[in-house]
């Protein structure tokens, strides 16, 4: 199945895993670091908002490598579309196009509501696929694999009533 | 430094967004049982990590000689509630967090959404912590302390 990136062909999977896996203790072994994406949301609120909870030593601790690292995560998207057919603001978004059809506006007001589940949720449940997932499992950590198992189970849920059920999609 | 981290989260994106761990198509199929890719990911990701960690623990050295600190994420009801609501949104987003920013470096106009979301309820979270600490056990905020970076 092609990306909805310029139809591109995906990387095999077991090179894309071995990358991360060598991004993840390449961060750890020269930076000493561990991987987590989700804090960065909160490293950018902590610019905007001075609540206690983004003020915390954690937060005030992680922005230095965290905000540097995200800049990189867009701009490897960047970079990305630039060497694989050229950069350009788009809409698609590939079988939801097809499927649930909403028009831009029906998009960014459920992109949105996508976006506030992820943002408290990964704060609640203290990370994301990142930090649980790759680090966490990684390290054998029984949080990692309780809060991994809640999200799979979650988005497992969610995408069948969604596809399934209410839009009655099949292969 | 900084430019380490500017350079690993650049490599960083750029596989996710070549490997369709930042594609909405791709993140459906997994979560309807068509598309094998994201669970070969995650998984040799864990599976090539996991000995890493090990060496690295065990050589107890960051590659300039510093001890190896790992913050480990504490455990309480907030997991499974918090990791379910985060399930959710990255089936409606059919992005994670890391993705969101994939996605608006790509060019893709309603990433940009997503991550508005994502900061207003992170930001939500924030403000109600004090509320939400005694529901799901959460450890208390250590305001004091600031670890060297």
């Amino acid at each position: 199945m092609p990306l909805i990136l310029h139809g591109l062909t995906p990387i095999h999977w077991a090179v894309a895993g071995a990358a991360i896996a060598a991004i993840t203790l390449c961060l750890l072994f020269v930076a000493n670091r561990r991987l987590g994406l989700s804090s960065g949301l909160e490293d950018v609120c902590s610019l905007l908002l001075k609540l206690p909870y983004f003020t915390r030593s954690s937060v005030r601790a992680g922005r230095a490598w965290r905000l540097p690292f995200i800049a990189g995560l867009a701009f490897g998207g960047f970079l990305s579309a630039v060497l694989g057919g050229g950069w350009a603001p788009t809409w698609d978004l590939g079988m939801f196009d097809q499927v649930i059809g909403l028009g831009p506006a029906g998009k960014l007001a459920w992109m949105f509501a996508g976006g506030l589940f992820i943002g408290f949720g990964t704060r609640l449940g203290g990370g994301c696929t990142s930090g649980h997932g790759i680090f966490g499992l990684s390290n054998f950590e029984m949080p990692s694999l309780v809060t991994t198992l809640s999200f799979m189970a979650g988005g497992l849920a969610t995408t069948q009533i969604v596809y399934r059920v209410i839009f009655h999609w099949s292969a | 430094m900084t430019l380490v981290y500017v350079l690993l989260g650049t490599a960083f994106g750029f596989v996710l967004s070549r490997s369709g761990a930042a594609d909405y198509d791709y993140i459906q199929g997994m979560f309807l049982f068509t598309q094998f890719q994201l669970y070969g990911i995650i998984g040799t990701g864990v599976v090539l990590t996991a000995p890493g960690l090990w060496l690295i623990k065990r050589h107890g050295r960051t590659a300039q000689g510093a001890p190896i600190e790992i913050e480990l994420k504490p455990r309480n009801r907030g997991n499974i509630a918090g990791g379910v609501l985060f399930g959710i949104g990255w089936s409606i987003a059919g992005m994670c967090p890391g993705p969101i920013f994939v996605n608006i470096g790509e060019g893709k106009v309603y990433a940009l959404a997503a991550l508005a979301g994502a900061l207003v309820g992170a930001g939500l979270f924030g403000a109600i912590y004090s509320r939400l600490e005694g529901i799901f056990s959460l450890p208390p905020l250590r305001l004091g302390e600031k670890r060297a970076s």
